[in-house]
């Protein structure tokens, strides 16, 4: 097997993972297919392939503006592949934002329901129009082959120039306005990233990865097809991108300066790792390496400074897109495995689509050989399924479709997607109480722990359709209901007891089966009365009841002496107005501020209810 | 009038009773922890909350209403916008899911419908069609202890203003959304420092539509600027050649 179908092997079973990935995104919705989040909206799909893609496709307007403006015609043979890169780049955007917005099928909107005060309005416009543009530039390439559109081809051919500069004023807009998105995000973008001038670095970055994706695709290009590489072109190239890093860095450090962030460079976090080690990626060591005039004119050279470059200025837009935002709860956002590989399907699609462009029209001043095409080769045998496979062309692409199937279904394979609209339960891990029937569980979800009867709970609440009676989970990080959810007395507004406070070696350090027997249903209604310990807690003659073993706090007393004839005026008097609350609390702040409630309350001892003075409890 | 609403941190009882009527108002369905969530309540199908703060503050979150929103400013497709009264607004018909709106606002209210295949942005809509009915939004009116009252702007600013100056040792001097982003609908004041509210930043007072107000006016002078600069550009170098060419022709048939 040769380079080219190495590759193409390799690209047919990444778009064959894409395409098993795709399938759940359009079924199951972004939730199931990606690691997005409230917190995180936009993630790799944005910042690579958009943000990326866009700024990876901008040699088109920098090779075109070379040529056709600066009229420096010894670059012309690398006009076509540029343009051609570019035209599919942005299709590759497009395709790419499918996948992420939400309702794909209204992306037209764009074109109908205006607000051109929104950066993404002009972004959008102007992917649109410029890939017109790139088209109409690339048409005449194809056009070529087919002698029926040599009319239209003419007239392309004519306008050329105006469509150049027309796509010149498009890019340069939007590769700047893709920076401009990020201004409405002060409080989300880290300082050391937003900048009122990130357009401006937006399109100066742009302009260096431009330059630098030409040498890395003449020298990708130039490996797989066995061709020289224009080097000597190409240092040229290399010596305007050094340029350009050079002024790029001195901007940003320069802005950094002057906004005053530059402190936040030295503070202990990852961010300011990350921010040196894009800067270094990307500008830093493509500089050192460019200006070495023999790096510059060596293939590796170029090759390794170009590399560098592009891994640098899309990780910069990856981590604008998403990668430096800093969270509320200083988590941050990792890409799913589905998000990577419909991003790497993505681009594979489109080098697919570049190798057949050149492959089979004249992209390059000569076109490369057909890789299977060899006439002496004679149709293959597999061995393994003892079936021919025809000739070599033939062959290879049952290889590339048995790949591509082979890689879909190994997608579908491990894809964990839940329905659209499941029960949903997915965050909180559930496990099978374990270790015999009693568990030592942090019950009240206060810190002290408490011996659990589960299996008794079990039996008692109905079997094994009664889990999801205390494990609803219906609460963030709720893997099981405290006890005192169901046993709500425990923690009842009360004043005269307070189960913590008894419980808890701070306070009266009562153990367990001091008040609840053992061998019962631990309830406030099996507990020992209080008067147990409290002697001559209900005087005689106190109207309270004290129900279920446990004084009604004063509040609930109160209440319940109040609201009754209330419910019962109001009725009579139709005054419905009488049961609010703000009927008798005509202050608010006497029921709001706890502070002062404790102290009347304090104050009312002997009157309907004894409250427990602190020798009592003694 | 600009409808407001006044929420008062010291009075909040974190009864959930505003959480409750903005669910039945807005028909919203029973709401399931899920991956994407965040943990302050919030989600597509709960547009308020009461998040507790420092000192046991309990605060309702929920849209703020910005006098200059800048989710409507991001909006491509003008899926966002706000009322005459100040309410702002979605309209999932034309919304095209790009998320840029949930990107943009500072206090990151806008939630998406994750789990579904076809999913809408969700946020509070300040109960439009009932202030527009000359009623008051759900969630004040369900509010037992008036924490969150409902009114215009400027006499609920009044009014908050009022509260601080009769008990300044109580309440922070402060009232939140009177200038933060531009100013909101949404007013708080509260004795504790409300940051909590907006993921620990503190929104300053420039609103942020400005801030890509500036990039997107030089669009269209950017554009004609840069194409008249390359059609200049390319003319000059043309003619140059030309003259290049010519003179260098004449030179050698002279010789």
């Amino acid at each position: 097997m040769n380079r080219v179908r190495r590759l193409k092997l390799a690209l047919w079973t990444l778009v064959g993972l894409a395409a098993s990935v795709a399938a759940a995104r359009f079924l199951f919705g972004l939730g199931a297919s990606t690691n997005l989040t409230d917190a995180n909206p936009w993630g790799v799909w944005v910042g690579f392939d958009v943000m990326g893609g866009v700024a990876l496709a901008a040699g088109g307007f920098i090779v075109t503006a070379t040529v056709y403006i600066f009229k420096l015609e010894r670059f012309h043979a690398i006009v076509r592949p540029a343009v051609l890169t570019a035209f599919l780049g942005y299709l590759a955007v497009a395709i790419g934002l499918l996948f992420d917005l939400g309702l794909p099928w209204n992306i037209w909107h764009m074109i109908v329901y205006w607000n051109p005060r929104s950066p993404l309005f002009e972004v959008g416009w102007c992917v649109m129009l410029y890939l017109t543009v790139l088209a109409l530039e690339f048409f005449p390439v194809p056009a070529e082959e087919f002698p029926r559109l040599a009319k239209i081809r003419a007239t392309l051919v004519k306008a050329r120039l105006p469509l150049v500069i027309v796509g010149i004023g498009l890019s340069s807009l939007h590769q700047s306005s893709l920076g401009s998105l990020f201004l409405i995000m002060p409080y989300r973008l880290h300082p050391l990233w937003y900048s009122p001038i990130l357009p401006v670095m937006f399109l100066i970055s742009a302009i260096g990865l431009g330059l630098s994706m030409v040498i890395f695709e003449s020298h990708l290009t130039a490996y797989l097809y066995h061709r020289k590489p224009e080097t000597d072109l190409l240092a040229s190239f290399a010596n305007a991108c050094r340029w350009v890093l050079t002024i790029y860095v001195i901007v940003r450090i320069a802005d950094l300066i002057i906004r005053r962030q530059a402190a936040q460079l030295f503070v202990a976090d990852w961010r300011p790792g990350l921010f040196w080690f894009e800067v270094m990626v990307m500008a830093l060591i493509p500089i050192a390496l460019f200006s070495a005039s023999r790096v510059r004119h060596s293939r590796a050279g170029q090759w390794t400074a170009a590399t560098f470059a592009v891994c640098g200025i899309v990780l910069n837009r990856i981590d604008v897109g998403g990668v430096a935002h800093p969270r509320p709860d200083g988590a941050f956002y990792l890409p799913s495995w589905t998000e990577i590989a419909i991003s790497v399907g993505v681009v594979s699609a489109a080098v697919l689509a570049f190798l057949f462009m050149i492959e089979h029209f004249k992209v390059w001043e000569e076109r490369p050989a057909d890789p299977n095409a060899d006439p002496l080769k004679l149709p293959e045998f597999d061995p393994v399924g003892a079936t021919w496979l025809g000739v070599p062309g033939i062959a290879a692409r049952t290889t590339y479709s048995l790949a591509f199937i082979l890689a879909a279904a190994v997608g579908f394979g491990f894809l964990k997607v839940e329905p659209a609209e499941s029960r949903g339960i997915d965050a909180t891990p559930v496990q099978r109480a374990r270790g015999g029937e009693v568990l030592w569980i942090d019950g009240n979800l206060d810190g002290f722990g408490v011996a659990f009867k589960h299996v008794e709970h079990e039996k008692r609440e109905g079997g094994k359709e009664s889990c999801v009676k205390c494990h609803h989970m219906n609460l963030p990080r709720d893997e099981g209901s405290a006890c005192a959810r169901c046993h709500r007395d425990m923690y009842l507004p009360v004043d005269a007891f307070r189960h913590d406070w008894h419980a808890s070696p701070s306070g009266a350090r009562v153990a367990c089966y001091q008040c609840h027997a053992t061998g019962q249903v631990r309830t406030a209604e099996s507990a020992v009365r209080c008067d147990k310990c409290h002697k001559n807690l209900v005087p005689t003659g106190a109207s309270i009841t004290v129900k279920h073993n446990q004084a009604v706090a004063y509040t609930e007393a109160m209440h319940r002496l109040c609201i009754g004839c209330h419910v019962k005026k109001a009725q009579e008097k139709s005054k419905p107005e009488m049961t609010r609350c703000d009927w008798c609390h005509k202050d608010r702040r006497e029921v709001i501020d706890s502070r002062e409630l404790v102290l009347r309350r304090a104050g009312l001892t002997g009157q309907n209810v004894v409250l427990p003075t602190p020798e009592a409890r003694k | 009038m600009k409808a407001a609403i006044l929420t008062d941190t010291t009075k909040c009882n974190n009864c959930h009773e505003c959480v409750v009527a903005c669910k039945k108002q807005n028909q919203l369905p029973v709401d399931l922890p899920r991956r994407w969530d965040l943990d302050d309540g919030l989600s597509a199908k709960n547009w308020t909350s009461v998040v507790e703060g420092p000192q046991h503050a309990f605060a309702r979150k929920q849209c703020r209403h910005c006098l200059e929103p800048a989710c409507a400013s991001a909006c491509p497709v003008g899926a966002l916008h706000q009322t005459k009264l100040g309410a702002v607004v979605y309209e999932g018909s034309k919304c095209m899911g790009c998320r840029y709106c949930m990107m943009a606002c500072p206090y990151g209210i806008p939630r998406y419908e994750w789990q579904a295949a076809v999913p809408y942005v969700r946020k509070c809509i300040f109960c439009y069609d009932r202030i527009a009915a000359g009623r008051q939004p759900a969630c004040t009116e369900a509010c037992p202890t008036k924490a969150t009252i409902f009114g215009d702007r400027d006499q609920l600013l009044a009014e908050a203003h009022d509260r601080i100056a009769k008990d300044p040792g109580k309440y922070v001097n402060k009232v939140w959304g009177e200038f933060d982003a531009g100013g909101t609908s949404v007013l708080y004041i509260s004795n504790v420092d409300l940051s909590f509210l907006s993921a620990g930043h503190v929104v300053g007072p420039k609103p942020l539509p400005a801030t890509t107000a500036t990039a997107m006016e030089a669009v269209p002078f950017a554009f004609t600027g840069v194409m008249a600069c390359m059609a200049g550009l390319s003319w000059i170098i043309e003619r140059r050649m030309r003259i290049e060419k010519d003179t260098s022709g004449k030179d050698e048939s002279h010789e």
